[in-house]
């Protein structure tokens, strides 16, 4: 009980702290509204207009038509080519971003059922409009394709263009038919802003009593390290939750961006999720004494986390290596499911492994956090 | 009240507090003079148990602080050397944070401090935000926070530097007025004026005892006028604040 008194002490001066402090809100609800603006339209993974150019060495109907079936959508871009351009060089150049070989013999071999090959080239530059051009290449693809058996005796043509594996990412993108980018890049910009908050914010609060002293005073008290511990970041965890309501309010004001799944699910993960990004912040104040060097810090691991998360680059272009990296890193993880959630509405029972994880990687960080803080105040 | 025995403190190499042996009892003023990184400090805050001693003991009302530290600081009342209230709280939050801190029942917390808020003058300010009091005010708050479980021992650590001769004044008036209630108050100080009015004094360099003992004594001893040239004679007194 006496505990119980000691704790709301704590937290009850924490959000008054913070409630005084013009930075602190700042961080809180202009941050969130900055953040989902400048990424939300500036980060689109909506490609459009993309320099495509064909070398069709089939000059044949078919190899037109299907040219045609890229020329008919907004999303390519037909770049001329001459008599002395070659396929690499054309990413090479700058000129094209895709560029499709048609081989001799195509026509001829969809004539007969044999699955002709077309060879593509994606620049991967920037990975996230490689992969989505690549999406969008197979969809027109099977447009053609689609459109070539049509009137044609089933059982002949028995095939199918590309096989499996069109019909697999088919089947991705009809979660989000139209590949509408803010559907993907919003719960990303979310799962960075409660890294950001959680961390950044625990983090600076632990030193600032350091750097101001107020922490010795306590330890003088006969508080209890865990009851400090819990006093100074339960505030943070509760504001964080509250920030992240703000950016999906936000984020359904702006986009008209819907939670498709649960509401309580979404809460329960960031929840598992905070005992990470909390952790890290107990953590890095250890190490630190001052205010900017925690912020420093913060900033540097956040960055290196949202690097190897998948936000900007999917984690099936790194190489094998980066991608170990990138799933022992537990924004990965939570970017997945809020993804999950708000995208495809999948629910507790398609999330457990995630949810295992998260808890796991969770505690293992709360934990040494924890350690760290015992030894070191 | 404490006792202290053999009481070491090394920072690598270089011993801060060299085998300390006190003895300080209930309701006693009980002085730390010398000069700056004499030790007074370290000395202080291993009694607090914020810092562990590398070896030696030290016990606070029969307790040993390595093993009963828990209940030793619900019985200390302790103002640092640097001033460490959050700031950004007003002065009568701070007071209810240490009071939850301690867990001391509103009521009880106020009673506790009230009588002392009124001899500041502190009372009118208790609204106002803690950085926009004056030097003097926040160095008084700091001593009423530090009150404010009624602890039977108080440590202040130069509770009076950077604070001006009145404020000086009514910091001793109230230290003689805690030791009259019965409780032991430790204070550090650079003024030698301040000296005189505790009961007892120790003199401390590079970590050693070099003087203890209460004043008048130490006086006679050295053949002194006062605590001034005591400490000249006995401490070098190169760094001593002359005021
Ligand atoms: N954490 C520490 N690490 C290393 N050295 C320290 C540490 N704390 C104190 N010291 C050293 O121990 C010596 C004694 O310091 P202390 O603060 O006890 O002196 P003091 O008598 O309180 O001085 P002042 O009058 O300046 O407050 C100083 O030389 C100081 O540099
Ligand atoms: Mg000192």
């Amino acid at each position: 009980m006496k505990g119980l008194g000691v704790l709301s002490t704590f937290i009850k001066k924490e959000f008054r702290q913070i409630m005084r402090s013009r930075e602190m809100l700042l961080v809180l609800f202009l941050l969130p509204a900055i953040q989902l603006l400048v990424m939300g339209f500036a980060v689109t993974n909506e490609v459009k207009h993309i320099d495509i150019s064909f070398f069709d060495l089939d000059r044949s109907i078919q190899s037109r038509r299907l040219m045609e079936a890229f020329s008919s959508t907004d999303r390519f871009h037909l770049v001329e080519v001459g008599e002395q351009d070659r396929p690499e060089l054309q990413l090479f150049r700058w000129k094209s971003k895709v560029v499709i070989v048609i081989p001799a013999g195509f026509e001829r071999k969809l004539a007969q059922g044999r699955i002709p090959a077309l060879q593509l080239l994606l620049d991967g530059i920037d990975g996230n409009t490689a992969s989505i051009a690549n999406a969008y290449v197979q969809s027109c693809v099977k447009g053609f394709t689609e459109g070539y058996l049509r009137g044609k005796d089933p059982r002949r043509v028995g095939y199918m263009l590309q096989g499996q594996k069109a019909s697999e990412i088919i089947i991705q993108m009809s979660f989000n038919p139209d590949l509408q980018s803010n559907l993907n890049i919003i719960p990303g910009i979310i799962a960075v802003l409660v890294t950001v908050t959680s961390m950044l914010l625990s983090a600076i609060s632990l030193v600032k009593e350091k750097e101001l002293g107020t922490l010795e005073q306590l330890l003088v008290t006969p508080v209890k390290k865990y009851q400090l511990l819990i006093g100074k970041i339960l505030p943070y965890l509760l504001i964080t939750l509250l920030q992240l309501q703000v950016a999906v309010l936000l984020a359904g004001l702006i986009f008209g961006i819907r939670v498709a799944g649960s509401y309580w699910v979404l809460t329960l993960f960031s929840i598992v999720y905070l005992f990470t990004s909390l952790g890290f912040g107990i953590f890095i104040s250890t190490r630190v004494e001052s205010q900017q060097q925690a912020m420093f810090f913060s900033w540097f691991m956040m960055v290196i986390m949202i690097l190897l998360s998948g936000f900007f680059v999917p984690v099936q272009n790194m190489p094998q290596g980066v991608r170990w990296v990138s799933f022992a890193n537990p924004l990965t993880h939570y970017m997945t499911v809020l993804r999950e959630i708000v995208v495809k509405g999948s629910g507790l029972m398609q999330l457990k492994e995630e949810l295992l994880v998260l808890l796991g990687g969770g505690m293992l960080v709360f934990g040494f956090g924890i350690l760290s803080f015992r030894k070191r105040v | 009240m404490i006792k202290t025995e053999e009481l070491t403190r090394k920072f690598g190499d270089f011993i801060a507090v060299d085998h300390l042996n006190l003895q300080i009892v209930r309701g006693e003023i009980f002085g730390f003079l010398g000069a700056n990184g004499a030790g007074k400090t370290t000395t202080i805050r291993m009694l607090c148990g914020l810092l562990m001693p590398s070896s030696g003991r030290i016990w606070v009302n029969n307790l040993d602080v390595a093993k009963e530290g828990e209940k030793v600081k619900k019985s200390i009342g302790y103002m640092s050397q640097r001033f460490s209230l959050y700031q950004d709280l007003k002065a009568k939050e701070n007071l209810e944070f240490y009071a939850g801190v301690y867990a001391t029942p509103r009521a009880e917390a106020w009673e506790n401090t009230l009588p002392l808020l009124e001899q500041f003058g502190l009372k009118e300010s208790l609204n106002m935000r803690t950085a926009e009091l004056p030097m003097g005010y926040k160095q008084r708050l700091s001593l009423v926070c530090a009150l404010v479980h009624n602890p039977p021992l108080v440590i202040l650590d130069e509770p009076t530097s950077g604070v001006d001769p009145q404020a000086r004044r009514e910091f001793w008036q109230v230290i003689n007025q805690l030791a009259f209630a019965g409780k032991t108050v430790l204070v550090s100080t650079h003024f030698m004026d301040e000296a005189e009015y505790c009961h007892r004094v120790i003199i401390m360099q590079a970590g050693k005892e070099v003087a203890l003992g209460p004043p008048r004594e130490l006086k006679q001893r050295f053949e002194v006028q006062n605590m001034q040239e005591l400490f000249m004679k006995v401490a070098g007194g190169i760094n001593a604040k002359l005021k």
